[in-house]
């Protein structure tokens, strides 16, 4: 379980760049897509509204401009204001001249005439219901106190429960107002001038410059529309209303002030947009969840061969050098898998030589104990032999017990480093022994330099070498000589022992360089000595066998760094 | 470095998502605060709508008209206080507005020496719109002509329970009809008020337009109310007939306010000037069956003119300070007689 914590950051890590990797450019596409898609839908039905626009307020201009001129023309006929004045009805030459001056506009326009007091004396339209406007109020008061064509939309409050606009312009006769000349442009007259100007799913409102509706599209079936937006421009607000579903295009008529106001269903409708929002949420959802998969799968597959090799360094730590991971296929994990097997291996190997290494310092040591094992008992023996020999006149072994003492007291006696001085005497004890045992055998030389008698060596080193010499260079029954010498190279002392004796065979020098041990007693002290000294000055320092001079014997070499007498032991 | 960069994208992306079409016609099309004028009417619209709409056509300015209750917007404006909404309070009986008018502001208009006598306000706290004298009515088909007479005629039992009286714990009007009354009979008013409410044999309306309604449908014989309103379902055919009442009767304005701290003082002030000029007081008469307030506007020839109604002196002030005890009296006598 170890492992996990290790995973799952592995797998958030790997998660969030899948994600980021697979949501945001899809989001980034989305939205571009979207906002380009209702940018263009807008703006190609805005350009579509303003030319629509543009064309009925154009046609409301030039209606009010023309029926504007007609009320000049009529203004200008002095019979008219005259007959106005007098106030008489029903003169067909007053007819005449309104029909003639409203000829063109005869099917776009009602024109009328009333008098000073506002009742109408002439029209040209039938359907007018109102036979008398205030001269005090409205648009006869206006064109009377601006003396030029006024435009107005009709009251509401007329009565007549039709919009639509009016012009007037009042007609003067001899300075007097006589009456007034007056356009009525009715709904039914807007709606046909508007006929086919806008799409099938527009409407159209006309206000006046405060908004007050002058006319309304028949299509259009929400009463109350101009006052809503005009209560919404007087608070502030926008025209349009979200969730309305509608935009809104205004467009002023220059000379009257009058507004033609296009109401357009939005280009892209409520539930297209929400139906786009789900499909994108869908698809974001979709990518959400592969990628979600994708980064499980992949952080599987690529961590568990992490986790298996976690795992199995785990119990490395734990001091199980058996594991081994599973080796599949040659991608990096895989050779690290087995740069890791490989790696236990050789820890094993190494652990397996130093626990050797360790046992066979430890046998050293057991058996240079076992040697000191009761040496004074024995020495003290020695001694009674000395000297049993002394009484009974037997030197010989007088001479023995005595170096043997020597030799025992000696090897029990101080630390583990004696001065070379001591080193050579007791060789010379032990040499004399085996001089007794073999007379005649060998001949013994040293040669020792006086100045480095007072070097340091380790403690019966010289001796085993010798006894090497003695029982193993001469045990064909020939004579020799041995020698042991001693020189300084640089810093380091050098001691050589050899013998012209029959050499050691080729099987025991293979076996003592190969370090497989002793076969069967032989060389013991060989091996021993070469154990001491490897384990006092490191691998490097054992024996070394040169080629004896003359190519006979043996020739052991021991190189040890030089060290003063005041030096006690390592 | 790369969170600032994503960090720019995002915003980028909100920024592109967030882009609707800006709003340019609003700015353009609304008109600037100096053209603006917010008017509080409690009158109906056919009575503001023609003048709001003349008004706008020749000033060019734009009226913002909120409508209500008389007493709502009255209640309205005292709250808003320091910062008005409203700069004109259009309509409401002097009474209502005499009780509010620590918030008006005084204004003199040009035509103030043209308004009828006791029509003028002390010290100009608001101006006269409309005279409405308080008159009886009843149904031709029920009562022959010349049977009611005046306020002594409703005491008689003849009429009891068939007499159409607005509750005036409720309507402002049916309490200045109720006080006419009392000031107009010669007895003890308490007395007075005691037998009137007796002959209405608990029989009282809820609204001060259920009057007419009720005679015109027969289920009164005869009813007291405005004589606007009378006029006004006259002309639309109504079964009655109209009596102005023998002992006089009163005709109490109704008028128009400045808001003091009005945001478009200048604009209000114009809209006063408008409603008291000789063209509204015309329209007053002409299509509104109401009453000018100025002399040189004649009222309807068919009318009666004001001298020969016998118009008493109707103190506002004694009536609004009678009015707690007379709504106590109204509603012991109500009490009394329903039980």
């Amino acid at each position: 379980m170890k492992g996990l914590p290790i995973r799952s950051s592995f797998q958030k890590k790997l998660m969030t760049a899948f994600l980021l990797v697979g949501v945001l450019p899809l989001l980034v596409c989305v939205l571009l897509i979207l906002n380009v898609f209702r940018f263009s839908l807008q703006s190609s039905s805005e350009a579509n509204a303003e030319s629509q626009l543009e064309t009925m307020t154009a046609g409301l201009g030039e209606r009010l401009a023309a029926c504007g001129q007609v009320l000049e023309e009529l203004e200008d006929r002095t019979s008219v204001a005259r007959a106005l004045a007098q106030g008489e009805g029903r003169d067909t030459r007053i007819y005449n001249a309104l029909y003639n001056a409203a000829a063109p506009l005869l099917r776009d326009a009602d024109f009328s005439l009333y008098d000073g007091e506002g009742r109408r004396l002439y029209t040209t339209g039938s359907g007018e219901a109102v036979e008398s406007l205030d001269p005090g109020w409205g648009v006869l008061f206006a064109a009377r106190e601006e003396r030029t064509v006024v435009c107005r939309a009709v009251s509401p409050y007329e009565g007549t429960g039709r919009g639509g606009l009016r012009l007037a312009r009042a007609i003067y006769y001899r300075g007097q107002v006589a009456g007034y000349a007056v356009a009525r442009v009715g709904e039914e007259h807007l709606s046909r001038l508007f006929e086919g100007k806008y799409s099938a799913g527009s409407d159209v409102l006309v206000v006046d410059p405060r908004w007050n509706q002058v006319y309304a599209s028949p299509t259009l079936q929400d009463e109350g529309l101009s006052s809503r937006l005009r209560s919404r421009l007087l608070e502030g607000l926008a025209l349009a209303q979200a969730g309305e579903g509608y935009t809104y295009h205004v467009l002023e008529e220059g000379e009257s002030g009058f507004l033609v106001i296009l109401r357009q269903s939005q280009p892209m409708a409520d539930w297209v947009l929400r139906l786009f929002y789900l499909a994108a949420g869908v698809s974001l959802l979709l990518c959400i969840l592969v990628c979600l998969r994708a980064s499980v799968g992949f952080s599987r597959q690529l961590f568990q061969p992490i986790w298996s090799l976690n795992n199995a360094m785990a119990a490395v730590e734990e001091g199980e050098l058996d594991v081994r991971v599973e080796v599949t296929g040659a991608d990096e994990i895989s050779q690290l898998s087995g740069r890791f097997n490989r790696m236990t291996q050789r820890l094993k190997e190494n652990l397996e030589d130093s626990i050797r290494q360790q046992q066979e310092l430890g046998e050293a040591q057991i058996r240079m104990m076992q040697a000191q094992l009761n040496p004074h008992f024995l020495y003290n023996t020695l001694d009674t032999l000395k000297w049993l020999g002394k009484i009974n006149r037997v030197p010989e072994v007088a001479t023995i017990s005595a170096d043997l003492a020597d030799i025992l007291r000696s090897s029990i006696s101080g630390g583990e480093f004696v001065a070379l001085r001591e080193e050579v005497e007791l060789l010379e004890r032990y040499v004399e022994i085996q001089s007794l045992r073999f007379p005649g055998k060998f001949v013994y030389t040293a040669r020792i330099p006086e100045e480095l008698l007072d070097a340091r060596v380790p403690k019966l080193m010289l001796q085993p070498l010798v006894e090497n010499a003695i029982i193993h260079g001469f045990e064909d029954g020939s004579h020799g000589h041995i020698e042991v010498s001693a020189r300084r190279r640089g810093e380091e002392l050098e001691l050589t022992v050899r013998d012209d004796g029959c050499g050691m065979s080729p099987e025991s020098m293979e076996r003592f360089l190969s370090r497989r041990g002793p076969q069967g007693g032989r060389h013991f002290g060989l091996y021993n000595v070469d154990a001491i000294l490897r384990l006092h000055y490191g691998p490097d320092r054992g024996l070394r066998f040169q080629a004896p001079e003359g190519g006979k014997g043996t020739c052991i070499q021991v190189c040890l760094p030089l060290r003063g007498g005041e030096e006690e032991g390592l | 470095m790369k969170k600032g960069r994503i960090a720019a994208v995002l915003a980028g992306l909100l920024f592109l998502t967030s882009c609707q079409a800006p709003d340019r016609e609003v700015a353009g099309l609304a008109p600037p605060e100096e053209e603006r004028l917010v008017v509080y009417t409690s009158h109906k619209e056919e009575v503001y709508g023609p003048i709001v709409k003349e008004f706008e056509d020749r000033t060019g300015l734009w009226v913002e008209v909120v409508t209500g209750g008389t007493n709502e917007l009255l209640e309205r404006i005292a709250a808003e206080g320091e910062e008005p909404q409203c700069d004109v309070m259009f309509g409401g009986g002097v009474e209502s507005l005499q009780l509010y008018e620590d918030c008006f502001e005084p204004y003199t208009g040009a035509g103030a020496e043209l308004l009828k006598p006791g029509l003028r306000p002390e010290g100009d706290r608001w101006t006269p719109f409309s005279s409405l004298p308080v008159v009886l009515i009843y149904n031709p088909r029920l009562v022959a002509p010349g049977r009611l007479r005046g306020w002594a005629d409703l005491l008689d039992p003849e009429w009891r329970g068939k007499i159409a009286f607005a509750d005036p714990a409720v309507s402002g009007s049916s309490y200045t009809a109720a006080v006419t009354m009392l000031s107009c009979l010669k007895g003890d008013i308490w007395e007075e008020l005691a037998r009137f409410e007796g002959n209405l044999d608990g029989n009282i309306l809820e609204d001060s337009g259920d009057v007419v309604t009720a005679v015109d449908t027969g289920s009164c014989w005869v009813g007291v109310t405005l004589e606007e309103t009378a006029l006004k379902r006259l002309g639309q055919g109504a079964s009655i007939a109209i009596v102005y009442p023998a002992e006089g009767t009163s005709a109490l304005p109704d008028g128009t306010a400045l808001i003091s701290g009005a945001r478009h003082r200048d604009n209000a002030v114009e809209f006063l000037e408008f409603v008291q000029s000789e063209d509204v007081q015309a329209l007053v008469v002409s299509d509104f069956a109401r009453r000018s307030v100025r002399t040189d506007v004649a009222d309807r020839e068919e009318l009666p003119r004001e001298e020969e109604i016998g118009v008493i002196d109707y103190d506002t002030h004694w009536a609004s300070g009678l009015k707690e005890e007379f709504l106590e009296r109204w509603e012991t006598g109500k009490g009394g007689e329903g039980g």
